[in-house]
């Protein structure tokens, strides 16, 4: 398999409004092989933070795949729609769009969707909508907290003369916390109408939302890293998602010591791994990823 | 909005080309120079929103990602400023090349208004027109010391730089730079005043240069409360003075 990959920049959906970089092997790409998606984190944009999507990318076209990585409507450098769509529905709409596109440009045969933090919950929101999704990568996702996660979180948190000092300014995120769980069992109108990120976080409307992505077939990874403040242990999505039965199409890894933003090099490169063999345990790809690739111009 | 690739082969930069609004008198461009590291992403929106407005003021503009950075082809461990500064000069030439314009505006923001000094700086560079947003001064001693030994490389901001960047950044010095501009006239200096330090005196030490202090946020810099805004007032003041 070639090791030289070719990138080349492109505008896709209805207004060619959403900016994109495709990735692809140099040669032919596999026959069969499917087609990665990379969705923003946050407002950073397609390159991700410490450019972590840019190397991703590149590894995984050296394996033989193809990888579209793009901005949101009115991230990075894609317009904003104008459609008025809320913030979630314009991103799911957007996702839409990109998969429209790779399919009329690149025919994969299906799509792994990947997403970090809050591209991670878009992916899950997205993932079990569309049938040419067969799988997701998801870092960090949105995963409801559980007895065990507030035991160690308070925990972990008592430690620290710095959370203390919040505490007793009124800036404690768990009370925070604690309050909106509060507030959204005493007042059911607490809850926002439209849809919002926010809401999906409540626990049943994630759990179905696993449930539904588990029996459409898709392969889930779920990569969690040591400084999220969003799980304390490795087996909390099991725990939060009791009536999900994953069995063998999840797939967990912790990575350990690496923050949220994988910020250092060799913690990038431990996932890009993480993730090549995750794909080429499913049969996706064939050959070992080098994090790092040689890219050459488009033919 | 055309993005697209271009330079060599064997150094693919990616670029974001934004033609002037129909209607601009005459045929006017500028390549804008973005910062670098985390600097780079904080400050990826504000850059935007400046090549939108500069093309709505009737500037063709090219904002592009150095070799090693963002969305262009290699690794940061490979880059130095000297080939950073290459990259600004084939940035220029392939906005000439495209818009006709016999002169370019230069606009770089810290550490790529650093570069586009020292580009501007030469002669026959084609730049008519530099403007230094919060440039960096004298980062010397700021940075870690290596011994430049090939492969040496060190983590910085969480990526691998090689010991030729190190170097290279090591020895900036921005008001030698600017003492060599053959005409301070064409060059406009913006700093937040919350980032306004004793050394910025000696930016203007012969009096010849235009520095203004703007009271402004610093999108280069994280921030949860100020995260992704867009520092309108500088901007304004960037596309006023080059109007």
């Amino acid at each position: 398999m070639s090791r030289k990959i070719a990138e080349r920049a492109v505008l896709l959906g209805p207004r060619q409004s959403l900016c994109g970089i495709l990735t692809r092997p140099a040669g032919p790409a596999a026959g069969d092989a499917p087609a990665i998606v990379i969705l923003n984190t946050g407002i950073i944009h397609r390159v991700g933070p410490h450019r972590l999507f840019v190397l991703l990318s590149r590894a995984l076209a050296r394996t033989g795949l193809t990888v579209l990585r793009f901005d949101f409507s009115g991230i990075g450098d894609s317009d904003t729609r104008l459609d008025g769509l809320s913030p979630l529905d314009s991103c799911l709409a957007d996702i839409r769009d990109a998969l429209d596109w790779l399919e009329a440009e690149c025919t994969p045969s299906r799509v792994i969707l990947v997403g970090l933090c809050s591209g991670a919950d878009h992916a899950v929101l997205y993932g079990y909508t569309d049938p040419r999704v067969a799988g997701l990568v998801l870092m960090d996702p949105s995963i409801p907290a559980t007895a065990l996660f507030y035991v160690q979180y308070i925990g972990q948190r008592m430690a620290r003369l710095r959370n203390w000092v919040s505490f007793i300014r009124g800036r404690s995120g768990i009370v925070r916390l604690w309050l909106e769980h509060t507030a959204a069992a005493v007042w059911p109108g607490w809850k926002a109408r439209t849809l919002t990120l926010q809401n999906m976080r409540t626990h049943p409307d994630l759990e179905r939302i696993y449930q539904q992505s588990v029996a459409r077939g898709l392969q889930i990874l779920a990569v969690f890293t040591a400084e999220s403040t969003r799980q304390t242990y490795r087996e909390q999505i099991i725990d939060a998602f009791p009536n999900v039965a994953f069995r063998d199409q999840l797939t967990i890894e912790l990575i350990a010591g690496s923050d949220h933003l994988f910020s250092t090099d060799a913690h990038r490169c431990h996932l890009v791994d993480v993730v090549t063999v995750w794909l080429a345990q499913l049969g996706l790809t064939t050959a070992p990823a080098p994090s790092r690739a040689e890219v050459v111009a488009p033919p | 909005m055309n993005p697209f690739y271009f330079g060599t082969s064997d150094r693919r930069l990616f670029g974001i080309y934004e033609p002037a609004v129909q209607g601009s008198a005459g045929t006017r461009a500028a390549v804008l120079c973005y910062p670098w590291g985390r600097e780079y992403l904080h400050a990826h929106r504000a850059m935007r929103q400046l090549a939108v407005r500069l093309s709505v003021a009737g500037y063709h503009t090219l904002r592009f990602d150095y070799f090693g950075t963002g969305d262009s082809a290699g690794d940061m461990e490979d880059a130095d400023l000297a080939g950073w500064e290459a990259d600004i000069s084939a940035a220029i030439a392939e906005i000439r090349d495209v818009t006709g314009a016999a002169q370019v505006a230069l606009i770089g923001l810290r550490l790529g208004a650093t570069a586009a000094a020292r580009v501007a700086a030469r002669a026959a560079s084609g730049v008519n027109a530099l403007v230094l947003w919060d440039p960096i001064l004298l980062p010397g001693s700021c940075l870690p010391a290596m011994d430049g030994a090939p492969g040496d490389v060190a983590e910085m901001q969480g990526f691998r730089v090689g010991a030729a960047m190190m170097r290279d950044v090591r020895a900036i010095d921005l008001p030698a730079i600017l003492a060599a501009i053959s005409e301070p006239r064409g060059v406009r200096i913006f700093i937040p005043v919350t980032d306004r330090t004793p050394s910025h005196a000696r930016l203007d030490a012969n009096g010849l240069l235009a520095v203004e202090y703007i009271n402004s946020a610093q999108p280069w810099i994280e921030d949860s409360a100020t995260g992704g805004t867009v520092p309108i007032e500088v901007i304004r003041r960037i596309v006023q003075w080059l109007a």
